[in-house]
């Protein structure tokens, strides 16, 4: 068993054990859920230290059969683009069950429905076959919906069914998409199969949608949609606010952390590499949503009297500097769309802890009921000053980075005029910018400047373990901002590698599963002849060139 | 060896990083065991030490730097790669150039100044550690604008210092008013840094087009990438690439230094302590747009558009400045709205392609501004806080130090010739008459000459006007404020403790998180915090002499703003200085003696146009304001000349954008909520009621919500299920 494996395991074992432990010895539920998903980071930092990161291939592949009959198999792997994803489905969930300590309400359920989490997570970010990965990402809707219907606020009801049925009923178009690419493999090779790793090798080499219509435009949308709304891209998010306002914190740091991933995610793995011409063809339509997403985001985000409204909203902004980042199709905007998934978890996940801190003490969200924290809780309106500008964009901090180059690359892609762009995309795109400065101003002024709101007066700042939960996220917020290159490296061949398999004609397209395929240092895609025992390209024996990155020529 | 010396750049940067950490983090423990007194002195000479000494090693580079023939002055140190993808390289590096350097100095020369002198102005505020926190980050992200080799490090001080303007003004958060100014500033900054950022794009665009190839390290913000390949970049686009290049990083530079129309925040700042007014919102950072625009002058000298655009929007600030400052009563806003006006002053050098003059005039700006408002900053220190001028008189008699330097500082801004001011504002005026600059046939150098002239005269007397009512005009004015006891004060203060007592207390239960203090912990904590003694400003009032750590300051900045332009002239050579730098300098090389510039000076109508100017301001404002205060500037607003009033409310501009964008907004804002509730997540739920109807009248109405969801969603992907199946056979050939 391998170290992916592993990881995904630890998590379910302890929600086994805790069935196990009477519900009345809640401390030893709480300590038994830390110890297994510190185990579970433990073990992801494990698959870390493994990794190398000259390659674009996935790496520590494990496979066994499933369903041979249909082609499904159990088939996980790891590459740059899931990764740091998936150490920050671990470290996230470490932290969300950490904070989780102040839960008192049926611990047990809570904490197992935490760890189902974390495993159906894990599963979703490293699985290659293409059931396994629908089976994943179905599963964390079940412990998430169970949390908001347990453990939520006063419509939470209402929440958790909507948040269920919206993000199922579109998935399910995904699930057709999978039929249907397995059964146009089956077509094309004689044998089913949901591997992504061989379907896309087909697409590479141009076979796969070979006269087959406008077949891959509607399976493209089947994915994309699906995964749009897990984003969520406007207009497909209002299942968003309902359900991070009425889910209890853990809940909603994970949600925004890590749940909202899997639907960029899912476009870098699926929507680009697997349906290339059909991307490029949708590269307008996806951006007008993502830059409306952008404004409309930041616009409603502003009105809203409800603080975590207010952040629910300001994610459908920020995902959307993650999506036009993506589908700008440029080097540097993708690096940012997909480091900018990175810096809106640790932010935004921050900024919901934060605001659960101060809600376990006040019982109230809205604006309303604060004023004045600053001089009473000056610990607190430090760090939240801090988390917050890094939601904002600050430079030197992580939020700042991808936005730029998520910009940046936007910007290149347009001023070229490639896939229809018009400049004034990333111009509108800019404004963004602007209005998260103003929302996110408006909401710390609200909170903790003017003068103190007397129902606050007893409040005592936070506990030292509390400062430390927090501070964990500060230290990433300034490590993502000003050294990203520990993040931004890894994910560069992989990234570089995507973007080639959708721009490239085919026969000029890297493969997934041809292992003499690689990136050069300068981007560009070549045939290795060797490679050395870590995997690593030996030049010395050969490297041929097959395509040129092209970054700087306009189309 | 020099090399060594000048690795020792990031020294200068990172000594004011420690001090801000050491504030941020010890500060408040240090003075906890100090006690507050002796605590403060500590962390206030922990909070100077680092920039006298970044001042120190910065000096010494500069003259280093001097020494090394012209082409070789610029020295680039890269610390380490800080963003790196395939087509974008950004490394950390600082550049040791005339121009930073020149800023660098600047920066920690009056930022040591002002630090010593807010040692003594912030002495009795509680949270002192904080803001020197805040004022020493801000040191430090300004050097990093200055010396960072490309824009991206450029824009990280730009909003650096942005943040700690934000900090800084709202530094008394308590009130209202100051947490509305800071988000002011900071929101209407973004606008600019959102120019400044397509600005930046666009120029990376150009050079990567223009440069890229493989091999190329792609650094396409660095500015020795762009800097030399400015022509080339240029010419390889049409004329208009370039010049909305120019216009948006402009863009950024009207945002951070105030230019019109973003300039509405720069008044509001002045909500923040005196010293920030004077360090941040005069000295250095609104300046940052002209280093900009020198830095990237290269481009800036391509696109005679762009430097018309500036030239304009520099002459209309100024003028604006200039009159909005005669409506303004409160002495720091008079400040402020100078400030503005010069900064225009500062654009239309730039605009006309003088770019070293508008640096010059940052220099001479900085010093007699800086001076002005710390002055003022004693005045109001000795006025219990009363900011209001038309309360003021004869207030030399009381404050012989802080008088004799701020009368030093007006005659430098009025333009006294041969003092600081003066110096540069000539130059200014020179080269925008002599500048060929036309735009559509419209001889733009010539008209914005005109309008600066006028506004000269105009600084000289607005600045009389502050000068006369505040040190002159022959009646103590705050003797007619009728005193009162101090006893609702206190009251009130103890109203606050009695309403705290039952918070809490009603909506929860036992606290067994332990989240909230004790009745008694609440009682220790009334008791600790200390009682402000507040005095109103009244007829009882004796104004004191501000203590040395204060003064000396005024004095250093008053020496400055007598030999200052002097001293860069001639002794620098400013035009030369700054052409090793790269700066476009036009006819640089032309070199004076003091005395042939003197004589130079005096065969020229301008000398004698802009003296006229002085004499007129200095004249004319002792006759308005030199024996009393008139009824038409007094306290009854309503007897004020309808202008005036109108000047008083900025012409209705500050409002109109303000308002404006705050109502607009939060209508647009709510129309979208409404949008998003009633349409968009409408449907959402038109969908999921129609498909629980139709459960029921398939399944009978007994059936639960869930399972008639489930069903009718069954029902649906069966159907697309369908469809999909038929597609896919109908595309594999249709069973064939």
């Amino acid at each position: 068993m391998g170290n992916i494996t592993l990881t995904i395991l630890i998590p379910l074992v302890g929600m086994i054990l805790l069935f196990f432990v009477p519900e009345r010895y809640t401390k030893a539920i709480k300590w038994l859920t830390i110890l297994f998903t510190g185990s579970a980071f433990i073990a992801s930092l494990g698959v870390l230290a493994l990794f190398n990161s000259n390659t674009f291939h996935f790496q520590h592949i494990e496979s066994a059969p499933w369903i041979p009959a249909w082609g499904i198999q159990y088939k996980v792997g790891i590459d740059g683009i899931s990764i740091w994803l998936f150490l920050l489905t671990t470290l996230l969930t470490l932290l969300a069950a950490v904070f989780s300590f102040y839960i008192e309400k049926r611990p047990r359920i809570y904490f197992a429905m935490m760890l189902l989490l974390e495993a159906a997570m894990l599963g979703v970010f490293v699985s290659l076959d293409m059931i396994l990965f629908y089976s994943f990402f179905e599963a964390t809707l079940i412990p998430m919906a169970i949390m908001i219907f347990v453990w939520g606020g006063s419509n939470r009801n209402y929440a958790a069914i909507k948040f269920f049925l919206y993000t199922f009923a579109a998935s399910i178009f995904m699930l057709l998409g999978m039929i249907a690419l397995a059964k146009q493999h089956e077509k094309i090779a004689g044998v089913m199969t949901f591997d992504i790793t061989a379907i896309q090798t087909m697409v590479a080499s141009g076979e796969f949608w070979a006269n087959t219509g406008n077949l891959q435009t509607l399976v493209f949308w089947a994915f994309t949609v699906a995964l749009l709304v897990k984003c969520p891209m406007f207009p497909f998010h209002t299942w968003l606010p309902d359900a991070h306002t009425e889910a209890p914190t853990a809940g909603s740091v994970i949600l925004a952390g890590v749940l909202l991933k899997m639907g960029t995610y899912g476009l870098l793995r699926f929507s680009l590499p697997l349906f290339p011409e059909a991307a490029q063809q949708a590269v307008l339509p996806i951006m007008v949503l993502a830059v409306i997403g952008i404004i409309y985001g930041a616009i409603v985000a502003a009105v809203q009297p409800d603080v975590k409204k207010l952040v629910a909203y300001s994610s459908v902004a920020h995902m959307g500097f993650v999506v036009f980042g993506i589908f700008s199709l440029n080097q540097a905007g993708m690096m940012g769309g997909a480091f900018q998934q990175l810096a809106h978890g640790i932010s935004t996940g921050a900024l919901f802890l934060m605001i659960g801190l101060i809600y376990e003490r006040t019982h109230t969200r809205q604006f309303k009921d604060y004023g004045g924290l600053k001089a009473q809780m000056p610990v607190f309106s430090a760090l939240f000053l801090l988390v917050m500008l890094s939601s904002v964009g600050l430079p030197g901090m992580n939020g700042f980075v991808g936005e730029f180059l998520a910009l940046y690359g936007g910007f290149m892609t347009a001023a070229s005029g490639n896939y229809g762009l018009s400049i004034i995309f990333p111009i509108i795109a800019g404004i963004g910018v602007i209005l998260a400065a103003a929302y996110l101003l408006h909401m710390f002024r609200q909170v903790f400047y003017g003068p103190l709101n007397p129902q606050l007066a007893k409040l005592k700042d936070l506990k030292p373990w509390e400062v430390g939960l927090v501070s964990v996220f500060v230290i990433f917020i300034f490590w993502g901002g000003l050294y990203p290159n520990t993040f931004l490296k890894p994910m560069e061949k992989s990234i570089n590698a995507v973007r080639m398999m959708t721009i490239n004609e085919p026969g000029k397209r890297p493969s997934w599963s041809n292992p003499n395929h690689e990136m050069d240092e300068l981007g560009n895609l070549v045939t290795v002849n060797n490679r050395n025992a870590d995997g690593n390209v030996d030049s010395s024996s050969g490297v041929t060139e097959v395509a040129k990155a092209q970054f700087y020529a306009p189309k | 060896m020099e090399q060594e010396l000048f690795k020792n750049i990031w020294w200068v940067l990172a000594l004011p990083v420690f001090g801000f950490l050491i504030q941020a983090f010890t500060g408040k423990i240090i003075i906890d065991n100090l006690g507050a007194k002796i605590g403060r002195r500590v962390m206030g000479a922990l909070a100077v030490l680092p920039i006298v000494l970044s001042f120190g090693l910065a000096s010494q580079i500069t003259i280093a730097l001097a020494k090394l023939p012209e082409e070789g002055r610029t020295q680039i140190l890269t610390l380490f790669e800080w963003i790196t993808v395939g087509n974008l390289s950004i490394p950390f590096e600082l550049r040791v150039d005339a121009l930073s350097m020149t800023m660098v100095l600047i920066i920690t020369g009056i930022g040591s100044l002002i630090h010593l002198y807010a040692t003594g102005y912030m002495a009795e505020e509680p949270d002192f550690p904080r803001f020197f926190t805040y004022l020493n980050l801000f040191v430090a992200a300004m050097l990093i604008l200055v010396l960072g080799n490309n824009l991206a490090l450029l824009f990280v001080g730009w909003e650096g210092v942005g943040v700690c303007s934000y900090l800084l003004i709202g530094f008394w958060y308590k009130d209202k008013a100051n947490s509305f100014a800071s988000n002011k500033a900071f929101i209407v900054n973004r606008v600019g840094d959102w120019g400044l950022t397509l600005g930046m794009f666009t120029l990376a665009f150009m050079a990567a087009i223009a440069l890229g190839k493989d091999g190329v390290e792609p650094r396409w913000l660095s500015y020795d990438v762009l800097l030399p390949n400015a022509a080339a970049i240029a010419s390889r686009f049409d004329p208009w690439m370039l010049t909305a290049a120019c216009i948006l990083l402009f863009i950024g530079a009207m945002g951070k230094s105030a230019q019109f129309p973003l300039y509405i925040w720069l008044p509001d700042a002045m909500a923040g302590p005196t010293p920030v007014s004077a360090l941040i919102h005069a000295a250095t950072m609104v300046t940052s747009g002209v280093f900009l625009l020198n830095r990237m002058s290269p481009f800036f000298a391509l696109s005679p558009t762009a430097g018309a655009v500036v030239a304009i929007f520099g002459a209309i600030t100024a003028l604006l400045g200039a009159l909005i400052a005669f409506g303004q009563t409160d002495i720091k806003k008079v400040l402020a709205f100078s400030t503005v006006s010069q900064l225009g002053y500062m654009f239309i050098a730039c605009g006309v392609g003088a770019y070293w003059v508008g640096l010059f005039h940052v220099a001479t700006h900085a010093f007699f501004k800086a001076l002005l408002f710390l002055g003022s900053g004693a005045v109001i220190h000795a006025m219990s806080h009363n900011q209001d001028m038309r309360n003021y008189g004869k207030l030399l008699k009381y404050l012989p130090i802080t008088g004799s330097t701020m009368l030093v500082g007006w005659m430098a801004i009025a333009g006294l010739p041969f003092l600081s001011g003066a110096f540069s504002k000539e130059e200014i005026l020179i080269n925008a008459n002599g500048s060929p600059l036309t735009w559509y046939n419209i001889p733009i150098g010539t008209a914005v000459f005109w309008v600066a002239l006028i506004v000269a005269g105009l600084t000289a007397l607005y600045m009389s006007r502050m000068t006369y009512m505040t040190f002159f005009s022959g009646q103590e004015r705050w003797r007619l404020i009728p005193a009162h006891g101090h006893a609702d004060h206190h009251d009130e203060h103890h109203h606050d403790v009695h309403h705290e007592d039952n918070a809490h207390d009603d909506h929860h239960g036992p606290d067994v998180h332990n989240f909230f203090y004790t009745d008694a912990e609440m009682e220790a904590r009334a008791l600790a915090t200390p009682y402000e003694h507040h005095h109103d400003l009244d007829e009882n009032h004796e104004p004191h002499e501000v203590p040395p750590s204060m003064y000396i300051p005024l004095i250093a900045l008053a020496f400055m703003s007598i030999i200052g332009g002097g001293w860069l002239f001639f002794g620098v050579n400013l035009s030369g200085w700054l052409h090793s730098a790269g700066v476009v300098v036009h006819e640089h090389g032309h070199h004076y003696s003091p005395m042939e510039f003197v004589k130079h000076s005096f065969e020229n109508w301008i000398f004698y146009a802009a003296t006229g100017m002085f004499l007129f301001g200095i004249g004319y404002g002792w006759f308005r304001y030199g024996k009393s205060l008139p009824e038409h500037d007094g306290m009854d607003t309503s007897k004020w000349h309808g202008w005036r009033k109108a000047a008083a409310n900025h012409f209705g501009i500050d409002n109109a954008f303000t308002q404006g964008s705050i109502k607009g907004g939060s209508l647009l804002g709510q129309l979208s909520w409404g949008f998003d509730r009633i349409i968009v997540d409408g449907i959402v739920n038109a969908t999921g009621l129609i498909s629980k109807e139709l459960g029921k009248l398939i399944s009978g109405a007994q059936n639960g919500y869930v399972r008639s969801y489930a069903l009718i969603m069954q029902l649906g992907i069966a159907a697309l299920i369908i469809y999909f199946m038929y597609q896919m056979y109908t595309v594999s050939g249709g069973g064939n």
